[in-house]
């Protein structure tokens, strides 16, 4: 309960500072985000160089058409977001166990050791995965179809069966996040008040226990923060991981393109700046639908955990 | 109070024994590639092109390592440039970040939701490479300036979103106390918040930092003076030089070129990853827990 | 003490950043004195260390003939699909750069990135504009007006395969390599002795021995470029617009392939393997390709005895704007800029000191005059491919003999009778793509996607054939061909 102090025009002042201090923040937003956000209506016009952005004409929907020309529209849309919600259960879900056995860790350098080294597969740069993948797939080569040449059992083409290829794509998306986002959960688990743990402590809970009704609760907002986040990129796929994962095997295209991969195919021999912007649009406008809706069901529940 | 004891010993080794087990497991993967890089940057080109990659080099070569010092005068500038980027964009970031965490964090302040809108809305919506190229360059006038490659990296709202949700885990009777002690806002965030953030600054700083060091995409933009590109940069032209080139397959104009070696471009992605990775233990130390107990009562 | 320690790194920062801010700045650009003129120009390729020894070497000269300089600006391989396109739309002030037909010219220059060349050319650089022929003059014109300078050095549509002679020794090999057959023959034999090789070099970026393919049997591609899905046989009086699933030979050719794909003389999984080294680093014995790729493997590795067989029915002429030189909207001096390439493409000490550099420093001549790069972690060639002449280009020194014997083999050929000719006659025949954009970024889709798997003999060779048409006709190929056709009959007009 707010007790208001007799100063007079305390929230006015208050207010001033608040503002104050975020603007440093506003004004990069404004001048680094917003301003250029008028380059957004090159999804509607037919640029041209010499006119540029503004004095080019108006093309309506035309740059939108090669989207969904041949149906390809809505499979890119549906891999896009499957891929996305599959990867975000399981990179969330990998991270928060992993932030939780971590902090119950006891031995100091085992804890500290393993931190690190989970941290590293965020440092490896995908073109290099790629190769790395290439290796353990191919047919000739590579490690798997070695092993099992090895066993006498026969060698398996995995680059014509577009089946296996989303949990592949989702072990490596796993592989390389865990680490990173996991720094977050145990960042929040760490600063989960201590008097609770005490308590359970001295009524000789169990560790399951502890863990059900204080550390996740604990980091629940946290948790909802992050996956709130994921939700407001889920038409943004990752270009480069599946690019350099998948490369130009058509026969896999079905199964793992998504937006970005394919619109970088349609329009490698043709700079066509507007068809592109709309492409980026169209992720734009449904990440926002969705958002919207989400952080609106979220505020519903708890107020509190809503993005805004 | 014997069973209950008992029971609690039984269930925590079999829970202990499956945490280390677990984690060890993941390191193991996290850290297997790890090696295959380190190890493919030290075998010799024929070696991995007939042998493809392995945990121990098949056949010993520090050749990469020779070419990439061979001037190493470009890795120092690299690393200076990086180094100099990182820590400029890291402590004028966080601070920035942070300062509106705190301000959006306020239960009180009525136009946080409009404001956290305001900071949200521009991840959904990008202007694009063009247009945003056209202001930094002709607008901003940041043409081959190292101010472009550190303000894009210096407020990220899904940072600023995250460190919220750790501003907001300071209990509020803190913040009123001090407000009924006479606090302004600045006082009560510097003497106050920050203190207690610690796991919070840690953990974001990092995330900074990590994206300084990794980001080569506006340095492709931005920068032209060879003496000005920051390391990733350096290892992006490296790797992707080869990709570019044979998309181009068919053009009778391009002379055939001796390409960086796969060995070359592991050795690079080592060079240009390696002191980073010492940062974050440093930084874990930051990581403790329970700070704030006893500053709240009843 | 903490937020002091924060406080004191803020200080530190913003003083740090002070001195970011006025350390650097615009470079200096334009006219730096009254009098001389400092010309700028883009160049596409990973610049070498030691260039500015070169660069001030060409501006010396170009100082006392011309009273100009020339800053060459160079924008990393890496790169190049982002900022080559950003260049012309950020209003960047610059003279020239370099453009290709992997630049996206013909689609640029109808956008409006380029400066109109109608009046400059055959004004300020007027004996280059009489040394070109008129299919480059007219591949050069883009909606009716020119937008370039293409080079004067011819190259050529031959592609077949270049392949490793030293690997045979020993072998009962024919040493023939005329036919499809001929190539199965050796690579069976590669197979055989040495199966560490890939016998056929195919990688990430497909496979073009279907093109190769389609040249041997007569037929052009529509764009004059590899990877592409429409054809057309000038052989024809008015030659019609095909696609692959419409050419009677072709279910033949995917069973070759298939044939090709069991016998392993490629990786099933080539497609996915970005390395594209694997002919020049041994890792495999063939590759199809055209003739100045055989003479840099040849050079690279003269101990392979490469060797090269151009299997195109009827040998023309790339088209000339496969390098060409662009004038930017923005520039300032375009006279200017004409005049220093009238020079460079005229002037032999000024071409040898913009493309090759210092003669003894960067690089030496041998009696023949080839030449070599005397230090290649140092100093290479220009990137500035357009700049070469058919008189001024030199050749590497390792070129094997029969490469320039082939060339003037390919002129002679292209003048040795009616169909040649006529052949030649559809040199300068460019699509334009601007009114059917969608349709044709939906068809490249669908291309890579089914057909690059299909004649790879990866996917079953009737089923696949299908379904590439059954995707292509969704796809709009229709109203592409349709657009095409109508473009080729009105060239078809203009030459009989």
């Amino acid at each position: 309960m707010e007790r208001q102090l007799k100063v007079p025009n305390y929230r006015g002042k208050k207010y001033a500072a608040l503002l104050s201090m975020a603007a440093p923040a506003i004004i990069i937003t404004l001048a680094f985000a917003y301003f250029p956000m008028s380059g957004l209506v090159l999804a509607f016009k037919n640029y041209r160089f010499d006119r540029g952005v503004f004095g080019s004409a108006w093309n309506g929907f035309e740059n939108f058409r090669y989207l969904f020309q041949s149906g390809t529209g809505w499979l890119i849309t549906r891999n896009t977001v499957m891929y996305n919600l599959l990867n975000l259960f399981t990179s969330q879900a990998l991270a928060i166990i992993i932030a939780i056995f971590i902090t119950e860790i006891t031995s100091m350098t085992f804890r500290k050791v393993s931190q690190s080294v989970i941290f590293l597969p965020y440092f490896i740069s995908w073109v290099i995965v790629g190769t790395f993948v290439y290796n353990i797939f191919n047919y000739e080569t590579g490690a798997l179809n070695t092993m099992l040449r090895a066993i006498n059992v026969q060698p398996v083409n995995v680059y014509d069966k577009p089946g296996v290829w989303p949990w592949i794509i989702c072990f490596f998306n796993a592989w390389k996040w865990a680490g990173y986002n996991s720094v977050i959960y145990i960042a929040a688990i760490t600063g989960i008040d201590a008097e609770p743990y005490e308590a359970a402590e001295i009524d000789g809970a169990s560790i399951s226990q502890r863990i059900r009704y204080i550390t996740l609760p604990g980091i629940l907002p946290t948790v909802i923060t992050m996956l709130l986040l994921q939700v407001g990129r889920i038409l943004r796929g990752d270009f480069e991981m599946f690019y350099q994962i998948v490369g130009n095997n058509g026969q896999l295209f079905n199964a793992t393109d998504v937006i970005d991969t394919y619109v970088f195919r349609s329009l490698l021999q043709n700079s066509n700046l507007g068809m592109t912007a709309a492409a980026s649009l169209y992720q734009s406008v449904l990440c926002f639908a969705i958002i919207m809706v989400v952080n609106a069901v979220v505020k519903r529940i708890d107020a509190d955990y809503a993005l805004f | 109070m014997a069973a209950s004891v008992k029971n609690r010993d039984n269930s925590s080794v079999l829970f202990y024994v499956i945490c280390y087990a677990f984690i060890l497991a993941v390191a193991l993967i996290s850290f297997i590639p790890f090696l295959m890089l380190i190890s493919g940057s030290f075998t010799s080109e024929h070696a991995i092109r007939f042998g493809g990659y392995s945990l121990i080099p098949k056949e010993w070569s520090a050749s990469a390592y020779e070419l990439i010092f061979k001037t190493p005068m470009t890795v120092v500038h690299a690393y200076g440039v990086s180094i100099l980027i990182t820590v400029v964009g890291t402590a004028l970031g966080l601070f920035i970040t942070t300062m509106a965490a705190y301000v959006i964090s306020r239960k009180d302040f009525k136009y946080r939701n409009v404001l956290s809108f305001f900071f949200y809305f521009t991840t959904l919506f990008n202007g694009g490479m063009l247009s945003t190229y056209i202001f930094y360059i002709r607008y901003y006038h940041l043409k081959d300036s190292l101010w472009a490659l550190v303000i894009p990296g210096l407020f990220n709202v899904f940072y600023l979103l995250i460190m919220r949700s750790f501003v907001s885990a300071v209990p509020a009777a803190l913040i009123e106390s001090a407000e009924i002690d006479g606090a302004g806002e600045y006082r009560t965030f510097f003497q106050i918040i920050l203190p207690l953030l610690q796991s919070g600054l840690a953990t974001i700083g990092l995330f900074i930092a990590l994206g300084y060091w990794n980001d080569w995409y506006n340095a492709m933009l931005y920068i032209n003076s060879t003496d000005k590109y920051p390391l990733q940069y350096m290892l992006y032209t490296l790797l992707q030089k080869t990709e570019a080139m044979s998309r181009i397959a068919s053009s009778a104009g391009i002379p055939v070129m001796d390409m960086p070696s796969h060995s070359l471009k592991m050795a690079m992605a080592v060079v240009a990853t390696g002191p980073i990775i010492l940062v974050y233990p440093f930084v874990q130390k930051y990581f403790v827990k329970g700070i704030t107990i006893g500053s709240v009562k009843g | 003490m903490k937020n002091g320690m924060k406080l004191l790194a803020s200080v530190t920062a913003l003083a740090l950043a002070g001195s970011l801010l006025t350390g650097c700045g615009k470079k200096g650009a334009g006219a730096s004195s009254g009098e001389t003129t400092n010309l700028v120009m883009y160049v596409i390729g990973d610049r070498p260390a030691g260039q500015d020894k070169a660069d001030a070497n060409f501006n010396e000269i170009l100082k006392k003939k011309m009273n100009c300089t020339l800053t060459v600006n160079w924008i990393p391989w890496a790169d190049f699909t982002n900022k080559y396109p950003l260049l012309f739309s950020s209003g960047e002030e610059f003279d020239m750069a370099y453009t290709a037909a992997w630049l996206n010219f013909t689609s640029l220059a109808q956008k409006g990135a380029f400066k109109q060349l109608d009046t400059l050319w055959p004004q300020y650089a007027p004996k280059n504009y009489a040394r070109q022929s008129d299919a480059a003059k007219q591949e050069a014109t883009v909606a009716g007006h020119k937008y370039c300078v293409p080079t004067l050095l011819a190259t050529y549509t031959a592609y077949g395969p270049i392949y490793r002679t030293d690997i045979m020794a020993g072998t009962d090999w024919n040493g023939k390599m005329n036919t499809f057959d001929d190539i199965e023959k050796y690579c069976d034999i590669v197979k055989k002795t040495h199966p560490e090789l890939d016998p056929i070099d195919i990688y990430a970026q497909g496979s073009e021995w279907d093109d190769t393919y389609m040249y041997s049997t007569g037929y052009r591609s529509s764009k004059n470029a590899t990877n592409d899905f429409l054809f057309y046989n000038p052989e024809e009086k008015n030659p019609k617009i095909v696609t692959y699933y419409e050419c009677s030979t072709i279910p033949q050719f995917l069973d070759m392939m298939a044939r090709w794909n069991k016998k392993g003389f490629f990786p099933k999984s080539a497609l996915a393997d970005t390395d594209s080294t694997k002919t020049q680093n041994g890792k495999a014995a063939v590759r199809t390709h055209n003739i100045d790729t055989y003479q840099g493997y040849a050079i690279l590795h003269p101990e392979w005895n490469f060797k090269y067989q151009a299997m195109n029915k009827y040998v023309t002429h790339l088209p000339f704007t496969q390098d060409a030189m662009v004038v930017s909207n923005t520039s300032k001096n375009p006279e200017k800029a004409m005049q220093v390439w009238e020079l460079i493409t005229n002037d032999r000490e000024v071409f040898d000191a913009f493309f090759y550099g210092i003669l003894g420093t960067t690089y030496s001549l041998n009696d023949k005059g080839e030449y070599k790069i005397l230090d290649p972690n140092q100093y290479a060639l220009s990137d500035m491919w357009a700049a070469r002449t058919i008189e001024f280009t030199r050749n590497g020194v390792g070129t094997p003999d029969d490469y320039q014997t082939q060339r003037t083999g390919y002129e002679a050929f292209m003048k040795s009778g009616p169909e040649a000719e006529q052949a030649v006659k559809f040199e300068a025949f460019a699509i334009d793509t601007s009114k059917i954009e969608t349709e044709y970024a939906a068809c490249q889709n669908v291309h890579q996607q089914y057909w690059w798997p299909l004649e790879l003999g990866y996917t079953d060779a009737k089923k696949g054939l299908a379904e590439y048409k059954a995707k292509m006709e969704a796809a709009g190929i229709e109203k592409v061909r349709a657009e095409i056709q109508r473009q080729l009959d009105a060239y078809t007009a203009t030459i009989k």
